[in-house]
């Protein structure tokens, strides 16, 4: 018997339900079931998917029929053979991981490798940067496995399996790093746009207007599908590079060669470190891409897929990374100082280098990516919120069965929308700390997604192999040897010569 | 017995939407599976409890240090 009694999530409710689904329950799974396994399916057995709604209450929701209605599209295309039918399920499938990694170049981030360019120019850190999109690629696959394994959050993983206790230690991290982040890319968006003489307030609302806009689709693929379209644009910077004619000789040098740290190991030199580790791993990126992966329905068939997504997303957000960086290393060249500059500034600088359009370009740069950040980065505060608070929370949901869901996600981007418009904010400082303070709070976030990835009751066969092992405690201690050298520099700053330092 | 959730208006879904729910989607993937079966909560070992603590202690720590570096940048 189905029923729709006592179920907390508001949703769709058929009077006949009962009898149908009663009656179709088995028979209906039996062929899905029966050909996951064709086609490389990976055998799944663990405690959440041996779960059979028959002999329960069971209610049919607005999200599920969305949510089925695209995992029909996808069975369609991987049942067809041929290029096009591959490529079209390509499309089908990816987005979360790309989403994440472009989101990831949000506006300090870029304002980081705007500043590395121009106050230490490429020799280190092009490798370097290329490094930590790479730790990212790591980090990021395993939220793929967890979520397409398990379909749940992250935040809701780390409450069911470790308790609130630590749930909410995880949670409190992920909400005030989040919202730190979400006022630098509002600082962002009102910089890129200050560039074209847009005044603050009406910058901030203009943004907090697109944001809600994005969310009245009410329906997480075409949601997908248009912050996609917006996150592209983050290769804006890759003209603004080429019109700045790099030496290309150089830049490949740089690459393989990979020189010492210019000017040595100095207090400075580690802020800018730690700030573009920062740029490219943060804990909302686990909490994001598990959550969209479970919203958007991938299942462990589909983790092939995601693995492409993420390294594809990785890829993209590498080369806007470097544009940026060589975008600004003329302002090195010329020996100019970038040490304050804002994104504004930054764009005004480069205009005798790279002429007006492409400051102009530079600028829209900064601000699509603060746009696209504040998207997803509310989101992500949005589905941690709801997954523990046992809220519905969904992109696929309407406003009125959302409702805390949405408001979550508004009230937090226009609080911090609103603090940006407080005159005498030290801005520039709160950009550079961000990204740090991101730093810091990874390890203890890559703790339990390793614990998570690695708990064999809820993955099953997909836990980690030794090699994703070693590579993520690789990404953990890098992590927080940089935070440690953050603690020493600002501490004792002297002592950074026992490392190699001045 | 039905009633209404949550103040949801009452839609009437068709046979077409359950049979693609039912066919398209895992068991654990239908929202009320989720919401009515959690994972249960593991023990920690001794060993991870003093790692997690540890790492908490490291970033209370850090985070007092970025404090410190604020307010003397500031100042």
């Amino acid at each position: 018997m189905y029923t729709c009694a006592n179920y907390p999530t508001s949703g769709i409710v058929s009077r006949s339900l009962s009898h149908r689904v009663d009656g179709m329950n088995d028979s209906m799974k039996e062929p899905k079931t029966a050909s996951e396994p064709r086609g490389g399916a990976i055998p799944r057995s663990n405690l959440l998917n041996d779960l059979r709604t028959s002999g329960t209450d069971v209610v049919i929701t607005h999200e599920d029929i969305d949510r089925a209605h695209d995992r029909e599209r996808v069975s369609e295309m991987r049942a067809r053979r041929g290029f096009r039918p591959r490529l079209r399920l390509f499309w089908l499938l990816i987005g979360p991981g790309i989403l994440v990694m472009l989101g990831e170049n949000d506006g300090p981030s870029m304002l980081s490798y705007a500043a590395t360019g121009a106050r230490f120019g490429i020799g280190f850190f092009v490798p370097f940067i290329a490094l930590t999109f790479l730790m990212a690629c790591v980090v990021q696959e395993m939220t793929v496995r967890l979520g397409a394994a398990t379909h749940r959050g992250h935040a809701e993983l780390i409450f069911d399996r470790f308790g609130p206790f630590w749930g909410w230690f995880s949670m409190i991290d992920l909400m005030l790093g989040n919202f730190l982040t979400l006022v630098t890319e509002f600082i962002a968006i009102r910089a890129g746009l200050g560039f074209f003489g847009v005044r603050p307030a009406v910058a901030v609302l203009s943004a907090l207007l697109v944001l809600s806009v994005a969310l009245m689709t009410h329906r997480y693929w075409t949601w997908e599908r248009i912050i996609l379209g917006a996150a592209m644009f983050n290769l804006v910077f890759v003209p603004v590079a080429l019109l700045t004619h790099p030496h290309w000789g150089t830049v490949g040098r740089a690459l393989v060669t990979w020189r010492p740290l210019p000017g040595g190991l100095t207090q400075e030199t580690v802020l800018i470190l730690l700030a573009n580790i920062g740029a490219t791993v943060t804990p909302w990126m686990l909490f994001f891409q598990q959550s969209a992966i479970a919203d958007k329905g991938l299942t462990t068939r589909d983790i092939r897929f995601g693995r492409v997504d993420t390294v594809l997303g990785a890829a993209l957000a590498t080369v806007a990374a470097l544009a940026t960086m060589l975008a600004t290393a003329p302002l090195f060249m010329h020996h100019m100082s970038a040490a304050n500059f804002e994104a504004a500034e930054f764009a005004q600088a480069l205009q005798p280098f790279i002429g007006h359009w492409g400051a102009a370009l530079f600028a829209l740069g900064i601000f699509e990516a603060g746009m696209v950040a504040a998207i997803t980065i509310s989101t992500s505060s949005a589905y941690a919120f709801g997954e523990v608070a046992r809220r519905p929370h969904s992109l696929n949901l309407p406003f009125k069965q959302g409702r805390a869901f949405y408001l979550v996600l508004l009230v937090e981007a226009a609080a911090a929308a609103g603090l940006v418009l407080i005159p005498g904010i030290p801005l520039v400082y709160i950009v550079l700390l961000v990204n740090v303070i991101a730093v810091l709070a990874m390890p203890p976030a890559l703790l339990f997604l390793y614990m998570l990835v690695n708990d064999r009751e809820i993955m099953g066969a997909l836990v980690s192999p030794l090699w994703a092992n070693l590579l993520a405690l690789g990404v953990v201690t890098v992590l927080i040897g940089a935070g440690l050298l953050f603690g020493i520099s600002v501490i004792a700053p002297n002592a950074l010569a026992l490392v190699g330092g001045r | 017995m039905e009633k209404q959730v949550d103040s949801a208006p009452e839609v009437e879904v068709s046979r077409e939407e359950i049979t693609s729910v039912m066919t398209a989607l895992e068991p654990d993937q239908i929202i009320f599976t989720k919401e009515h079966h959690h994972c249960p909560r593991r023990r920690l070992t001794r060993n991870e409890m003093i790692l997690f603590w540890a790492l908490r202690i490291y970033l209370v720590f850090m985070v007092g240090v970025v404090v410190y570096q604020t307010w003397t940048g500031v100042r």
